[in-house]
């Protein structure tokens, strides 16, 4: 080590005073050269003799110059700059050749540095929480319908509260509720939720004023407080201090704010701009049936991961025992929090990150061809370089650092293609709602990093190969010969073609993963969601308890909307339901079936829908037996349900289940609800999702009708143009009521293949660059080819060979190489399509069809990469190419 | 390939990482030399059995000077030029000793490996 230092500090010191030492050296050799010439014209030589003699006798002068600066160290500095000056006077002797080099790696490296900001933003950076690798979400496990993370129930999370001694803080918070904020500062509409009073101090927050809740504000009618976020203090509330302590009236109840968030708090889902306390109590402590919950927990210092894993499945067990009615077949699922917030997207980032590394590695092997190219142009160059006594490895270090050169400024063109995508990029990954909105994705210090590493390896590999073969040249050969030769470069060729076989075979991969995609995008458009989605109005309303106390005045209200917004101009119907297919809500409720024993647990719950009157017309979902809704089904009147076909297959099969009665595990209201109709199937969780079983009730037979209600309004021609009406329909019975949330079905539809709509324009995108560059590539090598024939392929013209021969010769070489290419990425797709699996829908991840129309496609354009230098080919003038000789 | 067009070939090459180790075994018994005397040296006792690029010299006296083996100053050489002195230093003589035992141990078990015979 010390001596290591030691020669260190030699070399720095040879940095300074590297002129006096290089003087130095300059005199020792002048003396030692004169003294051994003196030596031979003292054997008798004359004097020049003599000095030729010493000079042999000496050894190469300027490796000697060399080795002993290198040896001093600034050489190497000296040496990098000035093979940056030759390399930038040598890129710039060839613009054409260099901006297609830096265009290509700008596409190449642009492509990495784009997709590895978003693993950098969404998989690599913490999670803006205090000491976030603690940090999990609890799931309920429901193992008989094999969904692993199902939300929780009221009850569950108090006993998993009570009972673990794994957890520091476990917290729930129900985002369900949407509250009218009114005072006078005027009608708000606000997302609200409900949390437990250690849910901020679970994620590390500290109040930007006043505090949060205490313990003994999640009892019911302490319960009157609420903390405000950082954007609604500010935006409402301009930012006024005095806010804590004052009074807020939240759908009609008056509720003392206690403090405001954070400016950075994030939810983990979703956007709330106020919380109050989670008050479970009464019915809502007891249940199991219902889950409302989301729960987080941070793990105590020192416990894994396994261990929270193996005591909450230890209390699930004891509540399963317990409660085996609601508990059976419930287990505990601990999830990372990280991982569960990007669970979505970790595979298509990793699909997506092999793309990009494809792209690269293609556009790598496109400028090492032309490098290739270019350095068999400079052969003699290099040849009287090491005649002149140039060290092999000083010209693969110049060659390489031309190639470095060339990827720099690839790199930097592609770091600004990474800026320039950046926004498209959020929009698409915001817009599918595949990360949190908060996550924001941007060029950080690592990107960067990340940026510089690709281009060096980049440089360094692509130009490596042309580097070695450039110096491997037959110096004697290469110097007696006045040019190039007919038939030199065998292995020059068959390299070349070994890169272009492979850039074809890399861009098949893609295609062929591209092409799936398309396939599945089609497939998903084409899929049946069982209801019609053409013009239908969408309007979310949420009915204040305060103004509406009972239930009757709710649907008195619902009723006299819908006949209201039913007689407009352009309006073919109206209903309304609490849960719209599509928009990501649903809620499921355990019941019995009259006559029979308790139901087994995979079939104890299932979906459950509140609607009224007119939903299914207006929705066009057809009803298959008995009849809809009527106004007469109020509440009163014999409680009734409608089932769809799903569920009278799973319940009733093979049996007429019209008349048929059942009942919701509903403590607050024990009646039996008539089966009068089966609709069709709906898939009500997005395209990609089979149908469930669901049950319809009519909303004003419900105990509690004032959940938030989407009402669905089917129109005769574009539906946001009677938004307006719709609004102005609203405040004509309720001038206070605001409405929200205005979007068409078809918006829904939309956002729900969003994620789909997504994978299919990133990946789309990345094979057709990979198709340009890899039909440039072969273009380019098939031109070169044409250039180093073109006396060969005079003298066959001159023999009587036909233009098509020529051309079929041409042709025929590139078709070969391509030929290979595409059996080759036919063999690399059907080993990494299966990868994609989860990210297609409908479609074989082997699909023939797609694999066959992407290599026809792929031979398609390969030949019109061919057929241009081939016809050149054939405008070869036999003269001409023979005077070349 | 551009060998074997040297004349002389019936001349061993230096092996490498030889010359420092003759270098310094020169210094050690004639005390401060010019680079142009343990050329000299050098050439002599191998009696034209080595064929040696005399610049090479100067490269191995940077070497061992970098690792603080031998020191150099400036004088006066015998025909009146000025030249620069290299000479021995206490850690290049532990190194020499060293360097030498270990090419006496390599040498010695090359040269029983070569003698050996067949054997029944």
């Amino acid at each position: 080590m010390i001596h290591y230092l030691r020669v260190m500090a030699a070399r720095f010191r040879g940095l300074l005073g590297d002129q006096r030492a290089d003087r130095e050296l300059d005199d020792e050799i002048k003396m030692h050269l004169c003294m051994l010439t003196e030596r031979y014209v003292r054997q008798g030589m004359t004097e020049a003799e003599a000095a030729r003699a010493a000079r042999r006798q000496f050894g190469n002068l300027t490796l000697l110059q060399e080795a002993s600066r290198e040896m001093r160290g600034i050489r190497s500095i000296e040496i990098l700059f000035q093979d940056l000056r030759y390399g930038v006077r040598m890129l710039r002797k060839e613009p054409g050749f260099t901006l297609v080099a830096v265009m290509t790696l700008a596409l190449g490296i642009g492509a990495n540095s784009a997709i590895f900001s978003v693993v950098n933003a969404v998989l690599l950076r913490p999670l803006p929480y205090t000491s976030p690798e603690q940090l999990v979400q609890v799931w309920e496990h429901y193992r008989p319908q094999n969904n692993p993370r199902k939300s929780v129930a009221p009850a569950n999370y108090l006993d998993w509260r009570a009972q673990n001694r794994v957890f520091e803080r476990i917290a729930a918070i129900d985002p369900f509720p949407s509250f009218n904020l009114t005072g006078p500062e005027g009608p708000d509409r606000i997302q609200a939720a409900r949390t437990s009073a250690d849910f901020f101090p679970l994620f590390g927050a500290t109040p930007t004023l006043g505090r949060y809740f205490l313990s003994d504000e999640e009892q019911p009618g302490r319960n009157r407080v609420a903390v405000v976020s950082h954007g609604l203090w500010q935006r409402r509330y301009g930012s006024d201090p005095q806010l804590i302590g004052q009074s807020v009236s939240l759908n009609g109840q008056s509720f003392i704010v206690v403090g405001v968030l954070p400016p950075d708090f994030r939810f983990p889902r979703g956007e709330f701009d106020l919380a109050i306390p989670l008050a479970l109590g009464g019915w809502e402590a007891a249940a199991r049936g219902t889950h409302p919950l989301h729960v987080y927990a941070r793990l105590k210092a020192g416990v894994t991961l396994r261990q929270a894993q193996e005591e909450m499945g230890a209390i699930a067990r004891r509540l399963e025992e317990q409660y085996p009615k609601t508990n059976t077949g419930k287990a505990i699922t601990i999830v990372p929090l990280h991982e569960q917030l990007t669970d979505q997207i970790r595979l298509a980032l990793k699909v997506l990150l092999g793309a990009v590394g494809f792209v690269l590695l293609i556009a790598c092997a496109n400028v090492a061809n032309l490098l290739l190219a270019r350095s068999l142009a400079r052969q003699k160059e290099f040849s009287v370089r090491l005649a002149l006594g140039a060290g092999r490895g000083r010209l693969i270090r110049q060659l390489l650092t031309e190639s470095v050169l060339l990827a720099g400024m690839g790199g930097i063109a592609g770091l600004l293609l990474a800026l320039w995508s950046r926004q498209i990029l959020v929009t698409l990954l915001t817009g599918a709602n595949l990360i949190p909105r908060w996550i924001e994705i941007d060029i950080d210090g690592r990107v960067l990093v990340f940026t510089l590493m690709t281009t060096l390896v980049t440089g360094l590999v692509f130009g490596l190969a042309p580097a070695l073969t450039a110096i491997k040249a037959d110096l004697n050969e290469a110097l007696k010969e006045g040019g190039r030769k007919a038939t030199s470069g065998k292995r020059d060729q068959r390299l070349r073609h070994a890169l272009v076989v492979s850039e074809i075979a890399l861009a098949m991969v893609l295609l062929v993963g591209a092409g799936l995609m398309i396939q599945s995008f089609w497939r998903l458009l084409k899929v049946d969601p069982g209801f019609q989605t053409e013009n239908v109005l969408t309007v979310d309303l949420s009915l204040p308890t305060a103004r509406y106390p009972e239930g009757h005045q709710v649907s008195h209200f619902y009723d006299r909307l819908l006949r209201r917004i039913g007689s407009l101009p352009g309006v073919r119907s109206a209903g309304g339901a609490a849960y719209l297919p599509f928009s990501g809500t649903r809620n499921s409720w355990s019941f019995d079936i009259e006559g029979q024993p308790p139901l087994p647990p995979d079939r104890a719950e299932t979906e459950w829908r509140p609607i009224t009157a007119g939903y299914f017309r207006t929705m066009g979902i057809p009803l298959s037996r008995g009849r809809d809704f009527t106004e007469q089904d109020i509440d009163g009147s014999p409680e009734v349900v409608i089932i769809n076909e799903a569920m009278a297959r799973l319940y009733w099969p093979g049996e007429d289940p019209l008349g048929r009665r059942l009942k919701l595990h509903d403590e607050r209201k024990k009646v039996w609800h008539t089966v009068v109709g089966v609709v069709k199937d709906v898939r009500h969780l997005g395209p990609t999702i089979e149908p469930k079983p669901e049950m319809y009730f009519p909303y004003s037979q419900l105990i509690y009708p004032w959940y938030p209600m989407t009402v669905v309004i089917r129109t005769q021609s574009d539906p946001l143009q009677l938004a307006p009406a719709v609004r102005q329909a609203v405040l004509e019975l309720d001038k206070e009521q605001p409405v929200y949330n205005i979007r068409t079905m078809e918006e829904l539809l939309a956002k729900s293949v969003a994620p789909n709509r997504l994978h299919l324009v990133l990946f789309g995108t990345l094979a057709a660059v990979a198709l340009i560059l890899a039909a440039s590539g072969l273009y380019g090598v098939m031109n070169y080819w044409v250039t180093r024939r073109t006396q060969e392929i005079g003298i066959r013209m001159a023999l009587g060979a036909q233009r098509s021969e020529v051309l079929r010769l041409v042709v025929g070489e590139g078709m070969g190489v391509t030929l290979v290419g595409v059996g080759l990425g036919l063999v690399g797709a059907y080993a990494v399509t299966r990868l994609m699996t989860s990210l297609l829908f409908g479609v074989s991840v082997t699909d023939p069809a797609t694999f066959a129309a992407i290599a026809l496609l792929l031979a398609a354009v390969a030949l019109g990469a061919c057929y241009l230098p081939a016809r050149r080919a054939t405008k070869v003038d036999p003269l001409l190419a023979l005077r070349h000789e | 390939m551009s060998n074997g067009e040297n004349t002389n070939s019936e001349k061993s090459e230096v092996l490498q990482g030889t010359l420092d180790l003759m270098v310094l075994k020169v210094l050690d018994a004639l005390g401060p030399l010019h680079g142009y005397g343990i050329a000299r040296r050098i050439e002599q006792v191998s009696k034209q059995v080595l064929q040696l690029n005399e610049g090479t010299v100067y490269t191995s006296l940077l070497r061992l000077q970098q690792q603080g083996w031998i020191a150099s100053n400036w004088g006066t050489s015998e025909n009146n030029r000025k030249a620069k002195f290299y000479s021995i230093t206490k850690s290049g003589r532990k190194q020499l000793a060293r360097e030498t035992e270990n090419w006496e141990r390599i040498a010695g078990v090359i040269g029983r490996l070569l003698r050996l015979e067949g054997q029944e």
